[in-house]
């Protein structure tokens, strides 16, 4: 729609500004930028496998813990960085790829019962296997300071490498999901039974999915040591896991940009709850949650789209209560059409 | 041998709790087809209202009876005014609204109670009594009956009255029940109530010896998570089965199983789960659901 130099322009722009911000902002800025970008690098794991494939998990955040965890142990017997990234990420690929392949069979709730149990146990086992944990007193690992030659202080060079890994992370997830496994993932999303009538395995690509999620929540973890430098088993609690859940949904369910938000949501909303009052953090983070999904049930994301909406619809229907009214509806008259259709083609192809 | 029954009878009355607020669960989910993370929260707070009822001078059985009525009333509120935005949506969407809905819940019990401690009385004599050469608490025993009195009630409920029909007639197929013109949104309120007077049962038995946080009722909320999986999400006896299975075999092995211990008995349930839902994906009770494409 836009045309190509302004969407070039446009992404140049950003690459200069995320070049650039940490350079200039404060020290206290750039360490939230940080943490942002690693909890949108969970957030969009998680959204691969729930947003886009449909299948419910609330086990992420153990992903997390677990690259955490390879992150501090590698580091602490002095294994090649390289390396540790690639275990951090690895290892809870295979552990993940492991549950997929039992609790994919399982459809709807099941699945979710299966990864929360992934917190739930992972705290206490966590705190068992002390020799490599370090027990409830956790691990700290330091290895992300900046080196000499850059003359950046430990934050700038920090945000640096969060930047530059969820940019590389992001960017493959994107090209992933708008890709012929992204078709595959929303058709096993949209209807099971349609999918394999197409000759797309609803088992092989939920497997698959749940794997990219768990390597993408592995990286989150290598890139929370980076930033945070110590873990603990708190790290990977349920609570944590629901609050990741919510931040996906409160940023947009099946949405790149959305799990950016989400990440930004998770960080910023306790920050800026416990600084208004600390008493009444949970109470005000509830109502936020609740408030928002009551004005945006699609999201942040969708915040946009709606007002758009409203501004093409404003000048056409001049009463007020009409413009919001089909503001709450027109969704399901404007979108869905196409896919019914394409199915019904398909399906006449295959027969 | 008496370890043994000592442990038996007090995992079925941990697991009594559990299958109230599984019980609770089922409810909603058969009315909205969605998971309620809420229900726990909502429980701690009827513990809560109970209690305050307590402090105002009111007999315990009477402020237990009163915390049920507010939180069928409250229940049937936030069905209305809240959930019923989201029932006809994406239900990842409804399950994060409960989660929301949880926090706030805690957050106001927090900010009106405080984080503290309460002490909640029991509604058993805290008095032990000697079964099989057991030592057995009252209070086990009493809580089992209760909630083995209300399975039969809400049994009873849903098989012999009009009420009862009308109510899985919606849960059944809600559009079809509109319409044979049957109240469908006041029948979902009935619903959520229901489900939130069952949670203040469970809150009120659970209180005394947990003591009264606002978190109290998280960890209950995972294992009646789990008792409904087990169980199946359409069979209420299966489910409190499910939750008296859980609750009895973490206890056995907690004490049995060196390698589990008191640290891990919550994987117990999951593990059970894991197993079960390999050879039978409905749940143990369950039936399978038919898809139509």
């Amino acid at each position: 729609m836009t045309k190509p130099w302004v969407r070039w322009a446009g992404l140049l722009l950003v690459i200069v500004v995320l070049v650039v911000a940490p350079l200039v902002l404060p020290q206290f800025m750039n360490q939230t930028l940080a943490r942002i970008g690693v909890f949108a690098v969970a957030v969009l794991g998680l959204n691969v496998v729930m947003g886009y494939t449909g299948q419910v998990s609330l086990g992420q955040i153990f992903f997390v813990g677990v690259g955490a965890y390879v992150t501090a142990y590698g580091v602490n017997n002095d294994w090649n960085i390289a390396l540790v990234f690639i275990l951090a990420a690895l290892i809870p690929g295979i552990i993940g790829l492991l549950i997929s392949l039992a609790a994919a069979r399982l459809g709807g709730l099941a699945i979710a019962m299966v990864t929360i149990a992934l917190p739930l146990i992972g705290v206490p086992l966590a705190k068992r296997l002390s020799d490599f944990t370090g027990g409830s007193q956790g691990s700290s690992a330091r290895f992300s300071g900046a080196p000499e030659w850059t003359g950046l202080y430990d934050d700038q060079w920090q945000l640096y490498i969060v930047i530059a890994v969820a940019g590389v992370v992001f960017l493959l997830t994107r090209n992933l999901v708008r890709g012929k496994y992204g078709r595959a993932f929303a058709i096993v999303k949209g209807n099971e039974a349609v999918a394999s009538s197409m000759g797309v395995s609803p088992y092989r690509y939920k497997v698959l999915a749940f794997t990219i999620a768990s390597l993408i929540g592995g990286v989150s973890g290598f890139l929370y040591m980076v930033v945070v430098q110590y873990t603990s088993p708190e790290t990977m609690s349920f609570g944590h896991s629901i609050s990741l859940l919510a931040a996906m949904v409160i940023g947009g369910a099946g949405s790149i940009l959305g799990s950016l938000l989400g990440g930004a949501y998770y960080v910023l909303a306790p920050q800026v709850t416990n600084a208004i009052d600390s008493s009444l953090t949970a109470v005000m983070q509830g109502a936020i949650l609740l408030v928002i999904l009551f004005v945006l049930p699609g999201g942040l994301v969708s915040l946009p789209r709606l007002w758009r909406r409203r501004k093409r619809e404003g000048p056409g229907k001049p009463a007020a209560g009409s413009v919001a009214a089909s503001a709450d509806r027109s969704p399901t008259p404007t979108a869905p059409p196409e896919t019914p259709t394409t199915e019904v083609q398909e399906k006449r192809q295959d027969t | 041998m008496g370890t043994f029954i000592q442990l038996v009878i007090d995992g079925l009355s941990a697991g009594s709790i559990y299958g109230a607020l599984a019980l609770a669960i089922v409810l909603v989910n058969q009315a909205t087809g969605l998971i309620n993370f809420a229900q726990g929260g909502m429980a701690v707070l009827a513990a809560y209202f109970a209690y305050s009822f307590l402090q105002l001078g009111l007999p315990l059985i009477l402020a237990i009876l009163a915390s049920v009525l507010a939180s069928f009333v409250l229940g049937a509120l936030i069905e209305r005014f809240l959930m019923r935005r989201f029932e006809q949506g994406d239900p990842d969407t409804a399950v994060v609204v409960t989660i929301g809905l949880l926090t706030l819940i805690t957050g106001i019990c927090g900010w009106i109670w405080s984080y503290n401690n309460l002490q909640f009385p029991s509604l058993f004599p805290l008095q032990n009594i000697n079964v099989l050469g057991a030592v057995v608490s009252i209070r086990s025993i009493g809580t089992t009956l209760v909630i083995v009195g209300i399975m039969v009630l809400l049994q009873l409920l849903f098989i012999g009255t009009k009420l009862g029909l009308a109510l899985r007639a919606v849960a059944v197929n809600p559009q079809s029940a509109a319409f044979s013109g049957l109240p469908v949104g006041r029948l979902l309120m009935v619903g959520w109530g229901l489900a939130a007077g069952l949670g203040a049962i469970a809150g009120a038995l659970i209180a005394p010896s947990l003591t009264l946080t606002p978190g109290m009722m998280d960890s209950a909320l995972v294992y009646a998570l789990a008792a409904v999986i087990l169980g199946g999400l359409s069979s209420p006896i299966g489910v409190v089965v499910a939750a008296w299975l859980i609750g009895v075999l973490e206890n056995l092995a907690a004490v049995y199983v060196p390698i589990i211990g008191f640290d891990l008995k919550i994987a117990v349930p999951f593990i059970l789960i894991f197993i079960v839902l390999i050879v039978r994906p409905q749940g143990l009770f369950g039936r399978k659901d038919v898809v139509r494409v």
